[in-house]
């Protein structure tokens, strides 16, 4: 039994408002100063500045509230509990699968916690293309580094695990830079285990910060509740209609809405695909038909190395590492850029992940220890091949992408296996294997190399992740360009603010946990002040 | 084997799919018996998942006839846990895709497998799958992925899999 404090489980005994699932019943009707939905990076931030300015504010979250106590760094109850469809979501054609969160604290309870300000050639094509002429590193700066003090984000200051250490070991050998991880850490184990949750609360997600800091200000928060449609009358939102689910996300009571939520002012945070989800249930306004469409996902291609060594891959912080090498070796709208990371490897991660199957997949079963899984996160967003998805409606009213790998996002992630495996064999791998249905393990660099470029690049055959998902909702300064105004509230939904990695109006090239913090630092205190005149800033919560 | 009018581009659309499947085989939808019961595998079901798990995890599962038998067995358990954590829309698919599987017309066209499932040799299967999993059909693949995320995650969730593995497990807190 763990000696570990459990911020959740005392909150609940100081008497925080919770309500759904095992909590107290869902009441039928709730008023409150703002409604937030969702729990996560954007919800957290926002639900800290709106009760620290004095209102009386609703978080609604489909998932369960699930804390240290139940965190037992196991893959299956994790996927089944706190992941968007059991970490089985993907694309309309299954090209891509896609890792979301989905419990208190949205994705940031379950990421890997790398912590990466938003690109400067980033914001500068949003300033050019989308005219969010404020939208400057600078202006953002103060924003950001609230954010930063307020979850105690930090270059990783411990040595990188061998699995982050050969990225930084091969990369030296071809002259590519690549530099140390800030994460949102305070106290950490190096256990590895952020992907299934923290168990000693080390890691500063919205789940043991913000949402704490909301709920101990009076905050009420509906758990296993989902907002199934916004009542809209006049360019405003009226009310929301909520449903209790279960743990599959199905409605627990088919027949009708459980819980009506009234609020002066709404923030919809429940992360890309979600977000434009509900707002296509909800018939909301979309007169220049944008509503869902430029979805983001820095699909992920992958390569697999064994090494002469152990790697252990599973355990010390998850990330450590990277290179922005290749998003930088060509034009922003160029050939498409990447980043390079290192996957922690849990036993169901790996074995999903290896392309495969049989005699030969028991073979690199058996090379687990030294197993090293790199990974390319291309930059989606800035060139007319690489568009992103579309976010349509099942007839369940459940939300589905459809996302066409394009060949110029394939072509990415044939520079991207190459420009891996080379670095992989530079660190001392034996052997290499693509992520590709069709790949086989090379042994040399020559060799993978002439693998590699032999491989048809195709949806399916290539085996393509996402744990980043972003836009659907995009900035514009012109409602023609854009779903959200620059200050974040819906163009044409007057008292709707939206907050959350859905108003990106392209991916970022980099992970986006914190530039969701910063963003909608910036935006909510806006908000704070439109609604109450009062002036509010996190890192005082601290 | 594959069949031209198999090939779509959009997902998974089963419910045309599969009729389009036993239009060929000379069949009816009718003829289609249901994947999943009460959220698990069907008798039906459960005969084609264990023959893919051995193919998939031959080399992997024990070749032991008696301890294969008992490693399919807790595989197929992991398999219905697995389902019951799934969205409805999820499960659906699935039902489907096994039905579909399990039917005769959707054996041979879709796995491209000529014995039955309760006939067909590890060796058999393997070769379908392999066929599946590069096939020019789009539906051919994503039936063939699904088996695959299938089998290795719920594999992969079991404790006895860590020894295969090496895997120490979690560290104590």
């Amino acid at each position: 039994m763990s000696n570990i404090p459990d911020p959740i489980l005392e909150g609940l005994q100081r008497g925080w408002k919770v309500f759904g699932g095992k909590h107290a019943p869902l009441p039928q009707r709730i008023e409150c100063d703002v409604a937030i939905i969702g729990s996560g990076a954007g919800a957290g931030i926002s639900a800290e500045l709106l009760t620290k300015a004095g209102l009386k504010v609703v978080i609604v979250e489909e998932g369960p509230l699930k804390s240290s106590t139940d965190f037992k760094q196991r893959e299956p109850e994790a996927y089944a509990s706190m992941y968007q469809e059991s970490a089985a979501r993907k694309t309309k054609d299954k090209g891509i699968t896609i890792l979301q969160g989905r419990s208190v604290g949205g994705t940031t309870t379950i990421n890997w916690t790398s912590s990466f300000p938003t690109p400067p050639d980033t914001l500068k094509y949003w300033q050019d293309t989308f005219g969010l002429k404020d939208y400057t590193t600078e202006a953002l700066a103060p924003y950001f580094q609230d954010a930063q003090t307020r979850l105690n984000i930090a270059p990783w200051a411990v040595a990188p695990n061998e699995n982050n250490e050969l990225l930084r070991r091969g990369a030296a050998k071809l002259g590519i830079k690549a530099e140390v991880i800030p994460r949102n850490v305070k106290g950490c184990y190096n256990l590895g285990s952020c992907g299934m949750g923290c168990p000693t609360n080390a890691k500063q997600s919205m789940l043991v910060t913000t949402i704490p800091f909301a709920l101990d200000q009076g905050a009420t928060l509906l758990v296993e509740t989902r907002v199934e449609q916004l009542t809209i009358e006049g360019g405003n939102v009226v009310d929301m209609q909520c449903i209790a689910v279960k743990p599959n996300a199905a409605p627990v009571n088919a027949a009708g809405p459980a819980t009506t939520v009234v609020a002066k002012h709404y923030v919809l945070a429940g992360g890309a695909i979600n977000s434009p989800a509900l707002l296509l249930r909800s018939n909301a306004p979309d007169p220049h038909k944008l509503l869902g469409k430029r979805t983001f996902l820095h699909p992920v291609a992958i390569t697999t190395a064994i090494m002469e060594q152990s790697v252990a891959a599973w355990t010390g912080a998850p990330q450590s590492i990277y290179s922005d090498h290749f998003l930088h070796t060509q034009p922003l709208d160029g050939p498409i850029g990447f980043k390079l990371e290192v996957a922690p490897l849990h036993p169901v991660f790996f074995g999903v992940n290896l392309p495969g199957f049989g005699e030969k997949q028991a073979e690199l079963y058996r090379m687990y220890p030294n197993a090293n899984l790199m990974l390319a996160l291309m930059r989606d967003g800035f060139h007319d091949q690489a568009m992103g998805g579309k976010v349509e409606l099942r007839s369940d009213g459940s939300p589905l992408l459809d996302y066409p790998l394009t060949d110029y996002v394939l072509d990415g992630a044939r520079r991207a296996m190459l420009a891996m495996a080379q670095i992989q064999f530079e660190a001392g791998a034996k052997l290499v294997y693509p992520g590709h249905e069709m790949g086989v393990g090379s042994s040399t660099w020559a060799a993978a190399k002439a693998h590699i470029e032999s491989l048809p690049m195709k949806p399916l055959l290539t085996k393509i992740g996402c744990a980043h998902v972003m836009g659907g909702c995009g900035l514009a300064a012109d409602e023609k360009m854009g779903v959200t105004r620059p200050d974040g509230v819906h163009w044409q939904l007057n008292n709707l603010s939206i907050h959350d990695g859905s108003i990106f109006p392209t991916s970022l090239g980099a992970n986006p946990q914190l530039s969701i913090y910063g963003h909608v630092n910036r935006l909510t205190q806006g908000l704070a002040k439109r609604l109450t005149g009062k002036d509010v800033v996190l890192a005082t919560s601290n | 084997m594959s069949n031209p009018k198999l090939k779509r581009r959009s997902f998974l659309k089963l419910g045309v799919a599969s009729a389009v499947v036993l239009a060929v085989g000379g069949g009816a939808i009718a003829l289609m018996k249901p994947g999943l019961i009460d959220g698990k595998l069907s008798p039906a079901a459960r005969a084609v998942m264990a023959k893919v798990g051995q193919a998939m995890l031959v080399g992997t599962l024990p070749s032991d006839p008696k301890a294969l038998h008992a490693s399919t067995d807790a595989l197929l358990l992991r398999i219905d846990a697995l389902l019951s954590g799934l969205p409805t829309f999820a499960t659906a698919e699935l039902d489907q895709l096994l039905g579909l599987l399990a039917s005769a017309p959707g054996r041979r066209f879709l796995v491209g497998l000529s014995s039955s499932w309760d006939v067909a040799t590890t060796t058999e299967v393997g070769a379908a799958l392999q066929s599946m999993s590069a096939s020019s059909t789009e539906l051919r693949m994503q039936a063939y992925q699904g088996l695959h995320d299938v089998v290795c995650a719920s594999y992969f969730s079991g404790e006895e899999s860590w020894a295969v593995l090496a895997y120490p497990g979690p560290m104590a807190v």
